[in-house]
């Protein structure tokens, strides 16, 4: 277990979005995090590295990385022990080169042959450097969709943190770049832990180990991919995966 | 219905018409009024003849123009920048972005005079800095940080804010994100806000009247000497019935050096490399 969260509950004002959610996360696993619109279940994500705060949400209850309470951390060593990559793709208005060196310059590193090493590094882990390595001082946002996407993972991975938080990456994307995320996304569960929004339910059982079921700011349900997909205990979440699959 | 959406559409039109006509207009017939006089003697001579400045040039006034223009560009440039930055990205008390705002609002529409006013009865009565560059750069930066501070507010608003929250998301603080991602992702807006900032404080007339500009002096060789200035000259030619043609040569070159300006700053911020 990496993370856990004790009766967490998230308000933005006096409107109350998640309410007391007890969860754990297993380290190099993939878990989905499914339920209808509005449920809270990027509130939920963007709690976990208290990135909720930057969109003026308040947070009470506890959450733990690795035992120890987030609270405790400072802001900016959780953010990169914890990363987070959003619904659509945020390049910044730089080079692809100078996206990927963005955050190692950051965090002290001058010397321009390790600056390239780690850009290519996780350029050909995130399965982009093929498509790009003549291009490197491109523009990333003439990038497509699906690669900008990919180039924001490989971003978030220049940071080497241990978990990456996941907000419905592919909803923008085709089959094919969809295809592509996820299976990238099965390789990195080797060195990180995965939390992944998604609406797609098929994605999530293609991919997640483990599945979160949320609904109006409660967890439903949690369990391995197999055990609620295929024997939910709970009727809301039999109904509401009964009714995607229709 | 069809002829109000008509005789809606026909306004919309004939005001852009008017306001592109009014515009070019203004700037077509001060240059042909003024091309006549402007020649190099014109630039870079000092005012001459009986009364003075019914001959020569305008040098000194260009440059005190210039500089003013430049010292409170500067000034007001910095100072509004990080008004923008701390209303955007630091100030969480909504009550307190409110006061600032209307605060901004309220000095926006404070009449320049009483800005002139403010600054001699502050800054060269009551600091004792005589009537000098300082003084009037000062007033036309107090003058100018609405207008700049609440463009560069829209100017940094241009950059996502998924971009901010993208940065912070790899664990890097507000500062460095501010420095390094959302200043130079906003750089062109912020030189345009700069450059209009600029040559509203170059044209203005009356913060400077009672602060710094006097009828005739050479370049100003520090911050503490009195200066001329191009709209001033252009006020006292008129004023006192010395030369409208000459008068009309300034407003060229002044018009000129506004005209420069703000191409400068929109290719400045266009070629950015972020």
């Amino acid at each position: 277990m990496i993370i856990r969260t004790e009766d967490l509950s998230v308000y933005y004002g006096y409107k109350n979005i998640l309410k007391d959610v007890n969860v754990t996360f297993e380290k190099n696993k993939i878990t989905a995090i499914i339920g209808p619109s509005g449920c809270g279940k990027t509130t939920f994500l963007k709690s976990l590295n208290r990135t909720i705060e930057e969109y003026g949400g308040k947070t009470e209850g506890n959450i733990y990385l690795n035992n120890e309470d987030i609270m405790n951390i400072p802001v900016q060593k959780l953010r990169n022990r914890i990363g987070m990559v959003f619904q659509t793709p945020v390049v910044f208005p730089f080079s692809i080169y100078k996206n990927m060196t963005y955050a190692p310059i950051y965090y002290g590193e001058r010397n321009s042959q390790k600056l390239k090493e780690t850009a290519l590094k996780y350029l050909k882990i995130a399965g982009l450097y093929e498509e790009v390595k003549g291009d490197l001082d491109m523009q990333a946002t003439k990038l497509s969709g699906g690669q900008q996407q990919r180039l924001v993972i490989a971003r978030c991975l220049t940071v080497n943190p241990e978990v990456i938080l996941l907000d419905e990456p592919c909803s923008a994307l085709d089959i094919k770049n969809t295809a592509n995320i996820e299976s990238m996304l099965l390789e990195l569960k080797k060195d990180y832990t995965i939390i992944i929004v998604t609406h797609n339910l098929a994605q999530a059982k293609r991919i997640a180990d483990y599945v979160i079921y949320m609904e109006d700011g409660t967890v439903v349900e949690m369990g391995k991919t197999d055990d609620i997909f295929d024997c939910p205990l709970d009727s809301r979440t039999k109904e509401y995966i009964t009714y995607m699959k229709n | 219905m069809r002829a109000k959406e008509l005789m809606f559409k026909f306004w919309v039109i004939l005001s852009g018409i008017i306001i592109t006509v009014i515009t070019f207009g203004l700037f077509l017939y001060i240059l042909y009024k003024g091309i006549g006089v402007v020649t190099p003697e014109f630039i870079i001579g000092s005012p001459k003849g009986i009364p003075l400045g019914t001959q020569g040039g305008v040098f000194p006034a260009i440059m005190g123009s210039i500089l003013s223009g430049l010292i409170s560009g500067i000034l007001g440039g910095v100072l509004g920048l990080c008004t923008a930055i701390y209303l955007n990205y630091y100030c969480k008390n909504e009550i307190i972005r409110k006061y600032i705002l209307n605060a901004l609002q309220c000095l926006a529409g404070i009449p320049s005079v009483v800005i002139g006013l403010f600054g001699y009865t502050f800054l060269v009565v009551g600091l004792g800095i005589s009537k000098s560059l300082l003084s009037a750069s000062i007033t036309l930066t107090v003058m100018i940080i609405p207008f700049i501070s609440i463009r560069m507010k829209k100017a940094l608003e241009e950059t996502s804010k998924e971009q901010y929250i993208s940065s912070l998301s790899l664990g890097i603080p507000k500062g460095y994100t501010i420095v390094k991602l959302i200043i130079p992702s906003a750089f062109k807006y912020i030189m345009t806000s700069l450059g209009l900032g600029t040559v509203f404080a170059m044209g203005a007339t009356a913060p400077i009247m009672y602060t710094g500009v006097v009828i005739v002096s050479g370049v100003p060789g520090k911050l503490t000497d009195p200066f001329m200035a191009l709209p001033y000259h252009l006020y006292i030619l008129v004023n006192e019935g010395l030369s409208v043609e000459m008068a009309y040569g300034t407003a060229f070159v002044l018009i000129v050096i506004v005209l420069f300006i703000n191409i400068a700053c929109h290719f400045t911020g266009k070629n950015e490399d972020v």
